[in-house]
């Protein structure tokens, strides 16, 4: 069973290793905070389909059964779970059953 | 090694597409609804129905734990269905729109995010001359081309800053069970509008496939024929 905990390091380990391939230091020492996606953001469109796919595959080894991160339950929030870095693991926590502890 | 996913290796240029990849040292995944009945040590078989996203994404998942990358994704699968528009059952153009449109969108998207995570890949959708020379006969099977073209070139934009190229390959008609209904005074036709008046073996179809590759020669979202479209 995957934790909160472990899917947030999964996020911002990959974060860090997109920042170091596309020289961005503020995706390298991002926290929980750090906006993904839309004003201010430091990805681009085409960075976060990199995340959503690399973060797609480290799931998988976790779980044991492919995610997918993108569907209509995460396309109709209200706030979008690519929007920054805590909304995406809540999310990835609902999405995947994970119990509140 | 190189490794390539193609979809619907039952039996046409899928079938004859998997052999050639295989004899040339590929490694090798179809995908199909019905066997391949091919054997070979470097040939895994999917039995899946590519209309169902679950199914594909499964697939994928199971082929990324096995193999160190896919270099090369065939979306062959497909079926054709020859009517005039005011006969043509509705229900025939939602299946061709699924098989057709929706079997190469899920495949297109579960390798895609694959090779994204790779940064590199060559994908190839088949596509067809009826889309260009708007066919009579042929709506709903141009229709779901049609689709299947565009999703080539916007897949094409959106994945060219990963390293990867999409590409299409349109033919004539083959000598496959695909046209076997189609009157031959129409297949010779269609033979004769393209410049290609003994119509495509699917020996010289594998092999202008196989002649598109090389991705340096390519220009990623592009569309390339077999015969002449004027």
């Amino acid at each position: 069973m995957i934790t909160r905990a472990q899917i947030l390091t999964l996020i911002l380990n990959r974060l860090k290793m997109l920042g170091e391939e596309l020289h961005k230091p503020a995706l390298v020492q991002a926290t929980e905070q750090t906006r993904l996606f839309g004003d201010k953001a430091d990805l681009d469109s085409m960075g976060l389909v990199t995340l959503i796919a690399d973060l797609e595959y480290d799931l998988q080894q976790h779980v044991g059964r492919s995610v997918s991160l993108v569907d209509e339950k995460a396309m109709s929030r209200l706030t979008s779970p690519f929007r920054r870095v805590d909304y995406l693991a809540d999310y990835l926590v609902e999405l995947l059953n994970v119990p509140k502890s | 090694m190189p490794n390539a996913i193609i979809t619907g290796t039952s039996r046409g240029l899928g079938r004859a597409l998997a052999e050639k990849l295989l004899n040339e040292g590929w490694n090798v995944w179809g995908f199909s609804r019905t066997s391949s009945k091919i054997k070979h040590e470097r040939f895994s078989e999917h039995l899946i129905d590519i209309t169902d996203e679950s199914s594909v994404q499964n697939a994928v998942s199971l082929i990324s734990q096995n193999s160190p990358g896919i270099d090369l994704l065939i979306n062959n699968a497909g079926a054709a269905s020859m009517n005039a528009f005011l006969l043509t059952p509705a229900k025939t153009a939602e299946a061709l729109m699924k098989l057709n449109y929706l079997g190469t969108f899920h495949c297109l998207q579960a390798v895609g995010k694959l090779m994204v995570r790779q940064r590199r890949g060559l994908i190839i959708n088949i596509t067809t001359v009826a889309v260009p020379l708007a066919l009579a006969g042929e709506a709903a099977y141009v229709a779901s081309k049609a689709a299947v073209d565009s999703l080539t070139k916007v897949t094409a934009e959106e994945f060219k800053s990963h390293g990867i190229t999409v590409i299409g390959l349109g033919f004539g008609p083959m000598d496959t069970d695909l046209i076997k209904a189609v009157n031959k005074e129409k297949l010779n036709q269609i033979n004769q509008r393209i410049d290609r008046p003994h119509g495509t073996t699917l020996n010289q179809a594998t092999d202008f496939i196989f002649e598109h590759l090389d991705k340096k020669s390519l220009t990623t979202g592009d569309l390339y024929y077999l015969g002449k479209i004027s």
